[in-house]
């Protein structure tokens, strides 16, 4: 059975004046390394929202169709209910620290929840270590770099061990290279933990070798769902305009050209550079 | 930013820093009693000083030593005024008695700035919330506290960047009347205002997001502890309390100018 699952779902914010998200029906299995894309302002934040309940319950609006998370039924649930299973990272790595400590605020939702001290302290270290940020543990926020903060963020919400881990652009505050390492913490988190990992990201380059399901949006609407590989091919994908990794990019170029590499499109610049050997070397 | 350098607190590690904060403010609470219950000199001249060791022991001496130059302006107005009553009560002559009093009621003043700067600038924030939770305060309360400490350096820091902004755009924050340089602001204060609303709305929805309000039976990763330093604090507390009862009590307090004249 999906981990989360979306039947018709169509939201509009207080005031809209058109739905936000429009009859999205996804599913997202057990385990799935999960992309959402699509242009600005398609629906991702909305969408993700509704995974743990701040839609509809922080916000208000109209909401039809149904929303299961965990096996919960998300428009009956409270959040707080909710993030027990479902846990959500936003953009700004900022405004979700809240402490004056790093690990105080890994323990945050911890403490609300009311985990004993004894078992709470072995999570918080845990979840310190996992995302490599241990020895900044009694350091405040303001202290730490962008990359830093984003790491405590992701640990405050792993710490509460959801089966399902949510990030809304965690990167977006990043400069390149501490955005390809919070990729690869939280690729590895997804295939050492097997967390449902559901990432919304612009920067295909560097994340699309990692999933196994890419969801792209627009307008509200989910255009494409599916395999990486074939949606990333597609002529649909394209002309949506979402940044189709370079490497895919040549690929299809050459191919157009007759030039046919192999039989898998390449994700990524090590794909491709795997084809191109082999086609050297043959 | 450094107009906001001050509101930054330093970690730092001392036997004071260490302490409870909940048995440092009973302390205070004593001085603050015992300075209250005396109004002649010599008593007020020991509280002072008995309170040097603390500074010194918690190597704050610096900041210290900037928060009572900053009670200096209005230790001179009470002194003056203390000064200016007794001298007209006394009919407009200068006694010794008059100007000794009116040093007493400016030392206890010291004495209680003094006690009080001691508190906050060897506790720290976390610890000092930790202390209100602990002390069955409401948890909005103290998250509200440790959160608003939280993001006085980002306000300011952000306040900074506005400034810096809008005088690049031409703005004048310098010049003008008093009402003039208010509304000069204005252009800063908005956008910090907009800012920190959406701050905030961020903020409540990742608390959520991390199960806020979950149980009544909040936990807490740390717990306070005495350690031996609390109740050398609380016994140092009691004894300066109770000195200071027995001496009101059971002693005619000698003024300054009396002793001295007895000593020669
Ligand atoms: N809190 C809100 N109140 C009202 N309308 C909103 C709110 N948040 C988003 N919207 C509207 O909903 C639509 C979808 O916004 P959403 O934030 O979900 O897009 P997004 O795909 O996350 O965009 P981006 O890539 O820029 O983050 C937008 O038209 C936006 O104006
Ligand atoms: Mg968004």
């Amino acid at each position: 059975m999906a981990i989360i699952e979306t039947k018709n779902l169509t939201y509009t914010y207080p005031g809209g004046a058109k739905p936000s998200v429009r009859d999205v029906s996804v599913k997202i299995e057990k385990g799935e390394f999960v992309l959402v894309t699509g242009p600005s302002g398609c629906g991702k934040t909305t969408l993700c929202r509704c995974f743990n309940g701040l839609i509809p319950h922080f916000y208000q609006g109209e909401l039809k169709g149904e929303v299961t998370a965990a096996g919960l039924k998300v428009a009956e649930q409270p959040i707080c209910e909710l993030a027990k299973h479902v846990g959500l990272v936003f953009q700004n790595p900022e405004n979700q620290l809240f402490a004056l400590s790093v690990e105080k605020d890994v323990a945050f939702g911890l403490e609300n929840l009311g985990v004993p001290r004894e078992e709470m302290r072995k999570r918080v270290d845990w979840a310190l270590k996992l995302t490599g940020i241990y020895d900044l543990r009694e350091r405040a926020p303001h202290e730490l770099s962008g990359g830093q903060q984003q790491r405590a963020a992701i640990a405050s919400v792993l710490a509460m061990q959801p089966e399902v881990i949510v990030l809304d652009e965690p990167t977006s505050f990043l400069d390149p290279l501490g955005a390809k390492k919070i990729f690869e913490v939280i690729y590895e988190l997804n295939r050492k933990l097997g967390i449902t990992t559901v990432l919304v990201e612009h920067r295909l380059d560097l994340t699309a070798k990692y999933v196994d399901h890419i969801i792209i949006m627009e307008d509200g609407k989910v255009v494409l769902d599916g395999e990486p590989r074939e949606i990333l091919s597609s002529k649909e994908a394209r002309l949506i305009g979402v940044g189709i990794p370079k490497a895919t990019r040549l690929y299809q170029i050459l191919q157009k050209d007759r030039v046919k590499l192999g039989n898998a499109v390449p994700l990524s610049s090590d794909e491709m550079s795997a084809l191109l050997r082999g086609v050297l070397k043959a | 930013m450094s107009v906001f350098e001050g509101l930054r607190f330093r970690r730092v590690y001392s036997p004071i820093h260490n302490l409870d904060p909940r048995i440092k403010f009973v302390y205070v609470c004593a001085i603050f009693v015992a300075a209250i219950i005396f109004w002649e000199l010599l008593p007020l001249i020991t509280l002072f000083l008995i309170q040097i060791p603390f500074v010194l022991l918690a190597g704050v001496k610096r900041e210290w030593l900037r928060s009572m130059r900053g009670a200096v302006f209005l230790a001179a107005i009470i002194f003056l005024t203390n000064f200016i009553f007794s001298f007209i009560g006394a009919g407009y002559i200068v006694t010794a008695k008059s100007v000794e009093n009116a040093v007493a009621m400016t030392l206890r003043f010291i004495v209680l700035v003094e006690s009080f700067s001691i508190f906050f600038l060897t506790t720290s924030p976390d610890h000092l919330g930790l202390a209100l939770e602990q002390t069955h305060i409401p948890y909005e309360f103290c998250f509200a506290f440790t959160t608003a400490v939280r993001f006085v350096p980002v306000l300011a820091e952000e306040a900074q960047t506005i400034m810096d902004a809008q005088k690049a755009r031409g703005l004048e924050l310098e010049g003008g009347n008093f009402l003039k340089r208010i509304r000069n602001y204005i252009p800063i204060l908005i956008p910090l205002i907009v800012g920190s609303i959406r701050r905030s709305l961020e903020l409540a929805e990742a608390m959520e997001s991390r199960a806020w309000g979950a149980t009544k039976n909040r936990t807490n990763l740390y717990v306070l502890k005495m350690h031996r330093g609390d109740f050398i604090l609380i016994a140092i507390t009691v004894g300066i309390l109770a000195t200071a009862i027995y001496t009101r009590l059971f002693f005619a307090i000698p003024s300054l100018n009396e002793l001295l004249g007895s000593l020669f």
